[in-house]
């Protein structure tokens, strides 16, 4: 099972089952912790939906009413699942790509757990009432501390791996991730010193600034990783290079640069050159949906369908095409004529779960996917399981983006009609949301597969490599020999 | 070609780039904004500091993520003029030909058009008609003033009397403009429920007061108690079905009793100089973002 | 379900010769259109990074417009000014205290039908011997302070001092019926006496004065 392949002829050449074998540790610690934060989010997304059309449903309990519920599974899906698995795909491409082994995977894996238990803090505070109140900054003080030790301790190594690498010229793929291991450090301490230190900036900067970080988070963090994934696993697959390089460095540039300037809603109570700005950009960031759609059909061709893992294939085309709807959608969105229908609606929220779950997600998800068995040299417990889990995904995505979108904008249309109470507004966005309860439902189903399967494979590792050793081990002690 | 150090440059940049304008600059513009002396009414302080109960009403609202449901960045799409004539002048017959000529349809009888003033005689200009409207009036000998009425959407559903400005949020410890209207914008909520009681009872259970509401039931910022010798003053009144049992009596819990202090607290209608309207007569305190009894 | 792996396809650019397609030039013309429309927008939009333009005021000069009577009521205004002002010494009911500080109810210093004597007071202070309101004697040895001299908030502006005198002229409840006063009348008045700074008028002074001018 173990691929034997080497590279170069040159005497320190390395094998590819040696890379893999370095990411063991670090990588298992990531997508473990990452797969059971996707269960929390599943669970506790669940549970805020449900409150919408049953407002009793745990009333009574000040720690699960719908406005601490709501943070905790955004959060848990974002910080939990999203950057710590973005961060255990990104090692594993860097590795990849580099042809060298992983810098200090135990210490990568101490800080996947310095990580988590500062989002389990966090997580645990929210639920007591130490909400922040801004958005996707949730995790109060206490947390943060640990998120950031912990991220710096992983992207340091991975940046170590990098600095490793055999070949000294940059990929697409090599940019992308290199931009953003150095971009969420910085953003993250901004906002979060900002905010949350003990000399916090006062009154309306504090949303520009929490506005700021979602939209460098939401569009050019994910959107970076994301798509060097993406690029890794194409290339991968088709067995070419990227269409296009140039096109590549066009894509990174409007990303970052267009993307980091997004995030300010339009009624925001701000001076109107910052929600201006923000528009403009938000609106050219449709040129960076326009060239990744267009980089990636031209070096699939025709061959799309035909992928080495047929079920990691899928997420991952999923993940392309819902990155390039998520993000059209979001500039179309920022359109001024647009905007004035669509903002402070679910709208937002449908193209947010489209970017974050239905493109990031399901790219990391995939990812998993395909290198656990390449990392761990074993298959999937359950092998029809991926890709059973890829159409619960995706039914369930659709049944989650398309009300919220569609329900959205009638529900804007609504709030501009005075004529409609503001309860009936409400009553007519119900039917849009029951739907998005059943999508949760079906997301929530195919996560469970992901961590049941993942279980079964721990289970399998632990059961091939280290009971032998304990038993061989057990075997070495003789009883005591009684003497009469 | 090494071009790791560019890739980094480059992200430098950008990043730095959009620190700079939406970090740095709106703190040097707006982050020391602090209390001022309002430069339309200038007698009061805007905004004024919520009392202590209101404030930390503010914290029960951030803790429960009220603001995932409500905003409270109320928007506005222009401002209309209308012209009020405060003067008919001592010609009025001359004048009311005037006006009959300007205002095709309206029929002004001479001695009449003095009467009943301040009234309105033009309404829904924009600024610049309004302008040349009232010139005109000064030529013909009558003096007027304009009222200015902001329009949009959320200005007609009452959420407020004009836009939110940075200023609004000067005295709040955290900023909650929120993202998301599944409820009303509640910029306004002070003018619009003035009764605490309305307040406290929709909190307990929001179907009381409106049916089949999606709103989440707070019942934990409420205790069921045994009534004792006699019913407490502050035991909700609930009728029919959502009437606890004999013997049994909804007291509200002091963190109830201050989120409802903070949203009988929020007002949005003051007029400012970035955002202008035309005060009622009504007296200063009425403006304030203080509770009023 | 790995096949036998193959390398890692290099990321170094294809050696065969063939040319990496550039970023193909309608691309690129769109993308300068939403540029330039991008300008455009914030142009008309933006304000031009003036802190006090909000929408829908697109510019400063168009915000400025609109401080037209956006103020109060002068009447509003003027209650307030009094409210924290004058009550200290001629009461909230505008009373007074017999002997010491003058009414101004139904007092006909306050309504003249011209206001110069009332601004100059309001303005530079009222101090001395001999003053007669409605037939009754005042021994003002204290002081009316000169609020037009003081800086605010002690001090007040001429919209203030318009605004206060035109309430306490106008307010029906006091009996008051006097026409109102502008601020170009308290501006005009200042100006006269740029140099007098604080020293207050006196009754025997201002008795002289013609309240016309």
């Amino acid at each position: 099972m173990n691929a034997s392949s080497t590279t170069s002829s040159a005497s320190d050449s390395i094998s590819i089952a040696e890379i893999d074998q370095s990411c063991r540790v670090p990588l298992f610690q990531m997508f473990a912790s990452a797969a059971v934060w996707l269960v929390v989010a599943s669970v506790f997304a669940l549970i805020a939906s449900l409150k919408f059309h049953m407002p009793g449903l745990l009333a009574n309990c000040a720690a699960f009413t719908y406005g601490r519920v709501h943070p905790v599974a955004t959060n848990a899906l974002i910080y939990g699942f999203g950057v710590q698995a973005g961060l255990g795909v990104a090692l594993w491409v860097i590795a990849r790509i580099g042809v060298t082994r992983v810098v200090q995977p135990w210490l990568i894996a101490v800080g996947a757990k310095l990580w988590n238990f500062g989002l389990l803090v966090g997580v645990i505070g929210i639920l007591v009432g130490d909400n922040t109140g801004f958005e996707n900054l949730e995790i109060p003080r206490y947390g943060v501390v640990f998120l950031f030790l912990g991220y710096l301790l992983m992207a340091i190594f991975i940046l170590a791996t990098l600095h490793n690498r055999r070949e000294r010229m940059l990929g697409p793929s090599q940019w992308f991730l290199l931009a953003a291991l150095f971009w969420f450090p910085w953003i993250y301490f901004t906002a979060n010193y900002l905010l949350l230190s003990h000399t916090p900036v006062r009154g309306i900067t504090q949303s520009i600034i929490a506005w700021w970080y979602s939209g460098n988070l939401n569009l050019v963090w994910f959107g970076l990783v994301g798509l060097a994934v993406i690029f890794h696993f194409i290339q991968q697959w088709m067995n070419r290079p990227l269409y296009s390089r140039h096109l590549a460095a066009f894509t990174f540039w409007t990303i970052v640069l267009f993307g980091s300037w997004s995030g300010i809603p339009a009624s925001a109570p701000v001076p109107a050159w910052i929600p201006s700005l923000s528009t403009v950009a938000t609106v050219l960031t449709i040129i960076t949906a326009i060239s990744v759609m267009m980089n990636v059909c031209k070096t699939c061709g025709h061959g799309c369908s035909e992928t080495e893992s047929p079920a990691a294939g899928k997420f991952i085309a999923f993940g392309t095409m819902a990155f390039g709807i998520a993000w059209i959608l979001n500039a179309v969105g920022a359109v001024p004529g647009v905007n004035s229908v669509t903002n402070l609606t679910w709208y937002g929220v449908g193209v947010w779960q489209l970017n974050v779950f239905g493109f990031f997600a399901m790219t990391m998800i995939g990812a998993i996917y395909h290198i656990v068995p390449q990392v761990t040299g074993m298959e999937w417990p359950c092998g029809n399981s991926p890709k059973r889990h890829y159409w619960l995904a995706l039914i369930g995505v659709i049944l989650i983006v398309a009300p919220f979108v569609i329900g959205g904008v009638v529900e804007g249309f609504n709030w501009r009609n005075v004529n409609v109470a503001e309860l009936e507004v409400a009553k007519k966005s119900l039917m849009f949301v029951r739907i998005t309860t059943l999508g949760e439902v079906a997301i929530l189903l195919g996560n469970l597969m992901l961590l049941g399967n993942l279980v079964g494979l721990s289970v399998r590792y632990y059961r091939l490599h280290f009971v032998p050793v304990y038993k061989g081990a057990l075997a070495e002690i003789k009883p005591a020999e009684v003497k009469p | 070609m090494r071009h790791g150090p560019l890739v980094f440059l480059a992200a430098f940049f950008a990043l730095s780039a959009s620190w700079f304008g939406f970090v740095l600059t709106p703190q040097v513009e707006l982050g020391r904004a602090a209390q001022e002396t309002n430069a339309v009414m200038k007698a009061e302080l805007y905004p004024m500091g919520r009392p202590g109960i209101a404030r930390q009403g503010a914290e029960i609202y951030r803790a429960n993520g009220c603001a995932y449901c409500h905003s409270q960045q109320v928007q506005q799409e222009g401002t209309l003029v209308s012209v009020v004539m405060t003067d008919a002048g001592t010609n009025t017959s001359a004048l009311a030909d005037y006006l009959n000529q300007l205002l095709p349809g309206r029929k002004y009888m001479g001695p009449s058009v003095g009467a009943g003033l301040p009234k309105v005689i033009l309404t829904n200009a924009t600024i610049d008609d309004a302008a040349i409207f009232a010139k005109k009036l000064k030529s013909a000998g009558a003096a007027s003033q304009f009222r200015l009425v902001p329009i949009g959407p959320d200005i007609e559903r009452g959420w407020g009397e004009r836009r939110s400005v940075a200023q609004d949020f000067v005295m709040d410890a955290t900023a909650l403009p929120g993202s998301l209207r599944v409820g009303p914008d509640l910029s306004n909520e002070g003018n619009r429920h003035r009764d605490p009681n309305w307040q406290l009872v929709h909190l307990y259970n929001p179907a009381t007061v409106t049916p089949k509401s999606p709103m989440p039931a707070y019942k934990f910022l409420f205790t069921r108690k045994k009534i004792g010798k006699q019913a407490s003053p502050d035991a909700l009144q609930l009728t029919g079905e959502f009437k606890p049992d004999a013997e049994y009596e909804i007291v509200p819990t002091p963190e109830a009793k201050a989120l409802v202090a903070y949203l009988s607290s929020l007002r949005s209608d003051t007029p400012l100089y970035e955002a202008p309207i035309t005060p009622a007569a009504a007296p200063a305190a009425a403006s304030t973002n203080a509770p009023t009894k | 379900m790995s096949s036998p792996s193959h390398q890692p396809v290099s990321n170094a650019p294809q050696d065969s010769g063939a040319k990496d397609p550039v970023v193909p030039v309608w691309l690129i013309i769109v993308c300068f259109m939403l540029v330039y429309w991008g300008a455009v927008y914030f142009d008309q939009h933006g304000g031009w990074f003036n802190t006090q333009v909000y929408t829908p005021y697109v510019s400063a000069e168009d915000l400025q417009k609109y401080q037209v009577f956006g103020g109060p009521d002068p009447m509003v205004l003027g209650a307030q000014v009094y409210g924290r002002t004058c009550t200290g010494c001629h009461q909230p009911n505008g009373k007074g205290t017999p002997g010491t500080f003058p009414p101004l109810v139904g007092s006909d210093w306050v309504n003249e039908k011209e206001p110069g004597r009332i601004i100059r007071i309001v303005l530079h202070g009222f101090q001395g011997p001999g003053l007669e309101v409605n037939g009754q004697p005042f021994n003002t040895t204290g002081q009316m302070t000169a609020f037009g001299e003081l800086d605010p908030p002690a001090g007040l502006t001429d919209e203030e001092i318009a605004a206060v005198i035109t309430y306490v002229r106008g307010n029906a409840e006091w009996g008051n019926h006097a026409s109102p006063v502008t601020e170009e009348q308290v501006k005009a008045i200042r100006n006269k006496y740029a140099t007098r700074k604080s020293q207050p008028f006196s009754p025997t002074e201002i008795k002289g004065i013609n309240p016309a001018e």
